[in-house]
């Protein structure tokens, strides 16, 4: 009869699974190094869609973190801004609707549900983007909107989630851990684009 | 760095620049953090998303990563282990993905059954704590001594025994009745 530890040593994951890609370690190598040369002015910059993506994980791995530091600016009223989240696919699918990622060549498919919507963000800034004219866009959301972020992005891992403005789709990562309390859209903003918009995403 | 075996060629004194080091770090640990956090998490995913915070940790704050390649590893396995235990604490989603996963539909082929037998047991062991977990990892399947594993997770070799004692027990009563869940509905 086996014991435990010959139970374990079957099971181990390491021995039936493939060896991890080299793509996706270089992925959180790229992740890593980019946020240890954030402070240092000749570090290596990131111009690419894919690495804005990585980017966005890590901002959302500081959840819970922000919340702490989150300035406790005020926003002007202004033009509404039309801000959604919806769950996509990376492949078409009956129901689905196809959508070209704003600056990019991607097409993923929306769902046509609405994960979160203006009403579900609590507070929105600007924060500084990846070089001196680029800024991103700070989204926390409210309660009811995490929990709705949490539900819908820990069973779509593996897959998009797209952030689209005003009907486009500005940003389509693909989900590597579930977003619950914030998120950032590190699009090609102008300092001018992105208050536009931060103050456009509290009009209700 | 050229492609050159980083543990190899780890140099005594680390460089200075951040970024530096921290390149550094990740080619010569990344590998052996992969792995534990593969035993330590649910997925793959988990996996990796648990190494990216423990590096993205270090990134934060280098300072505090204590030079020297043992010491490098046994802060990077603590700061790992210690991630894990919050993302375990997060029992009410652990739990909702756990009973998605015993939803999935069933498969009966002798070789799907042994892929669910597998995850079953592998299952099991999201009930220890993670620190429970890794001691237990690294003595049954890295097989390290007691006296290592206590270096290595900054704890006492008396307590490294405890776990391994009290691990061994859950999972053999866990184990034996999953296992004869699993059985019955084959």
């Amino acid at each position: 009869m086996r014991n435990v530890e010959d139970l374990l040593r079957a099971a181990d994951p390491l021995r039936h699974e493939p060896p991890e890609k080299a793509e996706d370690r270089d992925a959180i190598r790229r992740t890593v190094l980019a946020a240890a040369s954030g402070a240092e002015p000749n570090g290596r910059r990131f111009a690419t869609l894919r690495a804005s993506v990585a980017l966005i994980v890590v901002v959302v791995v500081f959840i819970g973190v922000g919340a702490r530091f989150w300035p406790r600016g005020t926003t002007e009223v202004s033009a509404a801004v039309r801000f959604e989240v919806r769950l996509a696919e990376a492949q078409f699918a009956p129901g689905l609707r196809e959508a070209r990622v704003v600056g990019s060549n991607r097409t993923i498919y929306l769902h046509q549900e609405i994960v979160a919507t203006n009403e579900d963000i609590a507070q929105s800034d600007v924060v500084e983007g990846d070089a001196p004219s680029r800024f991103w866009i700070r989204v926390a959301f409210t309660s009811a909107g995490a929990a709705k972020m949490q539900r819908a992005t820990a069973g779509h891992l593996g897959a998009p989630v797209a952030v689209l403005i005003d009907g486009e789709v500005v940003l389509a990562p693909t989900l590597r851990s579930p977003i619950s309390t914030s998120a950032v859209i590190s699009g090609d903003y102008t300092k001018a684009e992105a208050d536009r918009i931060v103050r456009g995403m509290s009009v209700r | 760095m050229n492609g050159l075996p980083m543990v190899d060629a780890l140099p005594t004194m680390l460089p200075d620049h951040a970024t530096d080091r921290l390149s550094v770090l990740f080619d010569v640990h990344y590998e052996r953090l992969y792995r534990l956090a593969r035993r330590l998490a649910p997925t793959e995913d988990e996996a990796r998303d648990l190494v990216q915070e423990t590096f993205l940790r270090a990134a934060r704050s280098p300072k505090s990563v204590p030079a020297g390649r043992t010491s490098e590893e046994a802060w990077l396995v603590r700061v790992l282990v210690n991630i894990r235990r919050d993302d375990w604490r997060k029992a009410a989603v652990r739990r909702r993905h756990e009973e998605e996963a015993r939803r999935a539909p069933r498969v009966n082929r002798d070789h799907d059954a042994a892929v669910v037998a597998r995850a079953t047991i592998w299952r099991a062991l999201d009930i220890l704590s993670p620190r429970r977990r890794a001691v237990i990892v690294l003595h049954e399947l890295e097989g390290q001594t007691i006296a290592a594993i206590a270096a290595l997770l900054g704890i006492s070799a008396v307590t490294v025994r405890w776990h391994l004692s009290f691990g061994r027990r859950d999972l053999a009563r866990i184990l034996g009745s999953r296992l004869g869940e699993s059985d019955e509905k084959r």
